[in-house]
């Protein structure tokens, strides 16, 4: 029996509410407005009351997925990730950096969205890392 | 924003345009309204469109969309004839504007009205309004910058804001609302074509060589990337054979979407990490399973510059992993060096580290503060929440001149109307996210039209009929919704429902500059399905 | 000693015989509600802002019916759980509630007709405070009917539609909810259609509102929708002489007990 509120930020537009999500027993089960947030003041929109609402639904992705033949079929990360960087490597290689082409994400975290430039410009090669600002 | 959030609530006087803040930035919408109402801030919005925000304006300017040059440059040519230009701010902080009081002199009242449809007397109005305010804020958003004329667009509302000394002080400002909870951030961190973290330009050898050394590499590029529809184009033609895409669903989100698919089915290696299996990732080759915000920590930076920490609540599900540790495991794999960290806090120290406005940012002092506006450049940095205090980055503000054009597709007679695309209240972006949510999507299970009765009635449409819409690039099949929220001529469909992807219709041309697609204007065809 | 350390005090002493204490946490100046297990945890004890504790207890009590608990009530709260039990929504059976009165601000700012618990309480902390008049109520009481409409018109048209009103009480906790049906409130409009939504939810929370204040501290529009809630709650009062939350005994009007023949 554990029951809490983790305080973390409204993954919706850019405003910057405040919210917790309530977690019973590992899944988050609810949403709480924050109080005395500088930005939110304890409100939410209908967005933000409905944030948990897609955190543990059946459509989630839980296993990496390979085209084979047309159809996905599950696979292991390793698999995954060595089919990728062979493909990736020989693309390089044969037809340099910029035949390659990263889009990251304003939904993910600066820590990502950092890390992914930096993969792309430090490891890649390439300056064609751009994600959705402009749509 | 130059500005914060919070000090709108300053203001004497907003001019919304161009943002449906009410359903797009619900709180910021209604902290507007309670300045408005509680306060009696003035209220001016433009749109074309009577979203709630302009039933409450004390007054609404109803401008023909991609028209916004020419209202803008009008409010400022009825300021600077009214002697309401403030000539000391113009006089000590600017450059450029005699050239642009000579451009918005041709903007006279007349001209503006046959361009906008806006009555004169109601741009003399705002005009004055505006200009009398002590402090006016300016809001707006993707209504303004999706356009072939975007930054054009951008450069008038900042002329305008400058001419009347709007900037530099709270309450003022040209403030963009950011659609995205981290779109600011992805920008701040170098997610762009053209910039390392901290806005710190490729082309520049002097930042190259310091990312160089800092990441333990030679050879990073110093030619500009390719934008996201570039890209596309570049996958067509078969110049990019392979794509990596984290967390954005291009198929639903660019412009003239049947293309996309096409360029995205193109490639020799698509490779798609997410949290579903949204449009985009059913074309991949490989899919690999992100996790949610809920399921790591990080940090959010929001549209008025202001980090704030995103913190772990439950386990990742079933294999997925964090993003962030995905793309370290893989960058090892491939044999990148300098991507064995041991948590996302280790990360903002590399990015505190390489990139000045983020310098003061660290997890121990976001845990205490619970945010930092940057820039933040030092420990001791208590943040800014408004920028341009005293002096512009680049010392004198600089006024540029912009004039009107069309948009780059106009109706004609095979396709009479003018669609204008965004989104509601209810579902945010492609939607993969709230469409998977039971209450958002009980409240709006569908995909719609807004057409104003009086065309509906001429096509011979009613309310929750459903109508085709054809343009150029496609076609599709959505409920019409009848109401006098668009005036005739005008429809507008929201780009959430995959089964009425309103981008299948929308205009691939960009802006030159900033390379924006212009979503908010295409010519379509209506017809009874 | 302060009134958070009394109820540091109290909660740990309940620990020893509950299985948790469903209370408030403050953790680097954020507060929200947190089901305490150890004593260790105290340090993090929180007093306000207020969160709508009953309704932490509704979701707890789902999972865990058998579960021995101990709450932490404010005068409000107290009486939000007297309602809710009526309805069967928490069994009050497994429960120690433990009496926090509010201080005379709390009670202003909420304009509290009685800003203590009095009735489940097995511990008290604080002192009584008087109780406050509701004269946004009071005001609105006095105008004529046109100007009341006038009023709630203009407040209704700031809203969003979040559902944070319903959302936020404790008191709100039907599986199907009628503010979500196309029949009564039309789906996707915002601001929902006047008065339809603002007014189903008004008249539901007849015999039921305790005046918490929760939808009214939570809506991002501020409209007062409590003072109309208040209003109703004096109409029923007059009309059946009921007071929703005073004690566990009286049955609410609105409800029919399961033995009589409708």
């Amino acid at each position: 029996m554990e029951y809490r509120n983790v305080l973390t930020t409204c993954p919706y537009c850019g405003t910057g509410c405040a919210l917790y999500l309530q977690v019973l027993d590992g899944s988050v089960v609810g949403t709480l407005p924050v109080k005395g947030h500088p930005i939110s003041e304890g409100a939410l929109c209908i967005k933000g009351w409905n944030a948990h609402g897609f955190i543990h639904h059946a459509d989630r992705l839980t296993k990496p997925l390979i085209r084979e033949q047309g159809q996905f079929r599950e696979a292991g990360w390793d698999e995954a990730y060595n089919l990728i960087a062979d493909r990736f490597s020989s693309f390089k290689s044969d037809f340099g950096p910029d035949s390659l082409a990263v889009l990251s994400s304003a939904k993910c975290t600066n820590e990502e969205n950092y890390l992914l430039q930096k993969f792309t410009r430090a490891f890649l090669g390439t300056n064609n890392v751009d994600h959705c600002a402009r749509l | 924003m130059t500005n914060s959030v919070l000090d709108l609530e300053e203001a004497d006087c907003i001019l919304i345009t161009g943002s449906n803040t009410t359903e797009q930035h619900p709180i910021i919408g209604t902290r507007i309204l309670r300045a408005h109402e509680e306060r009696g801030a003035k209220l001016i919005v433009a749109d074309p469109r009577r979203i709630q925000m302009a039933i409450h304006a004390d007054l609404w300017l109803r401008q023909r969309p991609g028209s916004d040059v020419a209202w803008l440059n009008g409010m400022m040519n009825i300021i600077i004839n009214e002697s309401l230009a403030d000539e000391e701010f113009i006089a000590n902080r600017t450059e450029g504007f005699e050239e642009v009081k000579e451009a918005v002199a041709r903007y006279t009242p007349d001209v503006v009205e046959r361009i906008s449809g806006i009555p004169q007397e109601e741009l003399r109005q705002a005009a004055l309004m505006y200009g009398q305010a002590e402090r006016a804020a300016i809001v707006y958003a993707m209504g303004i910058t999706q356009h072939t004329s975007g930054v054009d667009h951008v450069k008038a509302c900042a002329n305008l804001a400058m001419i009347t000394g709007n900037l530099g002080r709270a309450g003022t400002g040209v403030n963009p609302l950011r659609g995205q909870n981290n779109v600011q951030g992805a920008c701040d961190m170098g997610a762009l074509v053209n910039v390392y973290p901290g806005y710190q330009v490729v082309t520049n050898p002097e930042f190259t060589q310091k990312f160089e050394e800092a990441w333990g590499v030679t050879g990073c590029s110093d030619k500009v990337g390719l934008t996201v529809t570039e890209m596309i184009d570049a996958a067509e033609r078969g110049e990019v054979k392979a794509m990596y895409i984290m967390g954005e669903n291009p198929v639903l989100s660019d412009p003239d979407s049947n293309h996309v698919i096409e360029a995205l089915q193109a490639l020799d290696l698509l490779v798609v990490q997410d949290i579903f299996l949204t449009e985009t990732a059913e074309l991949a080759d490989v899919v690999l399973p992100g996790c949610s915000y809920a399921e790591k920590d990080g940090t959010f930076t929001g549209t008025d510059r202001r980090v704030q920490l995103v913190r772990q609540a439950v386990p990742p599900i079933g294999d997925s992993k964090a993003d962030w540790v995905i793309i370290c495991e893989l960058a090892q794999r491939m044999g990148a060096r300098g991507f064995d960290y041991a948590s996302p806090a280790q990360i903002m120290e590399e990015i505190a580290s390489l990139t000045p406005i983020y310098a003061g940012v660290s997890y121990q002092r976001l845990e205490e503060q619970g945010f930092l506006q940057w820039p933040c450049r030092t420990a001791e940095d208590v943040g800014t929440p408004y920028l341009h205090e005293g002096q512009f980055t680049r010392g004198l503000g600089k006024m540029h001149v912009v004039e009107y054009q069309d948009p780059a597709e106009m109706p004609d007679d095979e396709y009479p109307f003018m669609l204008t695309t965004g989104r509601n209240m209810f579902h945010f972006h492609t939607g993969s996210m709230t469409r998977r949510s039971a209450k958002l999507e009980q409240e709006s299970p569908e995909g719609y039209v807004e057409v104003n009765p009086e065309d509906a009635a001429e096509l011979g449409v009613s309310d929750g009929e459903q109508v085709k819409l054809l343009s150029r690039r496609g076609e599709i099949q959505a409920k019409a919704w009848v109401t006098d929220r668009v005036p005739r001529g005008l429809v507008f469909a929201p780009f959430h429902y995959a089964e009425a992807a309103a981008n299948v219709l929308t205009n691939p041309a960009l802006d030159p500059q900033a390379k924006i697609p212009e979503y908010k204007v295409c010519a379509v065809r209506l017809e009874a399905a | 000693m302060n009134r958070l350390e009394a109820l540091r005090n109290a909660v740990g002493e309940l620990l020893d015989k509950v299985e948790g204490v469903i209370a408030l946490r403050n953790k680097s100046g954020h507060v929200a509600p947190h089901l305490f297990r150890e004593r260790e945890e105290l340090n993090g004890l929180g007093l306000s802002p207020k969160y709508p504790l009953p309704a932490t207890l509704r979701l707890i009590q789902n999972e865990y019916p058998e579960a021995k608990l101990g709450i932490v009530c404010r005068g409000c709260e107290e009486r939000g759980l007297i309602e809710m039990a009526k309805r069967n929504q928490v069994e009050l059976g497994n429960v120690t509630v433990i009496g926090l009165a509010c201080t005379a601000d709390e009670a202003e700012e909420c304009r509290c007709a009685k800003p203590y618990p009095s009735v489940l309480v097995d511990a008290h902390v604080g002192e009584r405070t008087e109780p406050v008049p509701d004269r946004v109520a009071e005001e609105l009481r006095q105008k004529e009917v046109a100007e009341r409409l006038s009023f709630w018109r203009s407040q209704f048209d700031k809203c969003i539609k979040c559902y944070a009103c319903r959302n936020a009480c404790p008191q709100c906790f039907c599986p199907e909810c009628t503010l979500e049906e196309e029949l009564w409130v039309e789906r996707g409009r915002v601001p929902p259609p006047f008065p339809s939504f603002h007014l189903i939810r008004a008249m539901h929370t007849a015999g039921k509102c305790v005046g918490c204040r929760e939808c009214e501290l939570s809506c991002p529009a501020h409209i007062p929708m409590t003072a109309l809630y208040a209003l109703i709650r004096q109409e029923m009062g007059e009309m059946f002489g009921y007071e929703p939350g005073v004690d566990l005994e009286d049955q609410p009007p609105l409800v029919l007990p399961m033995e009589v023949e409708i």
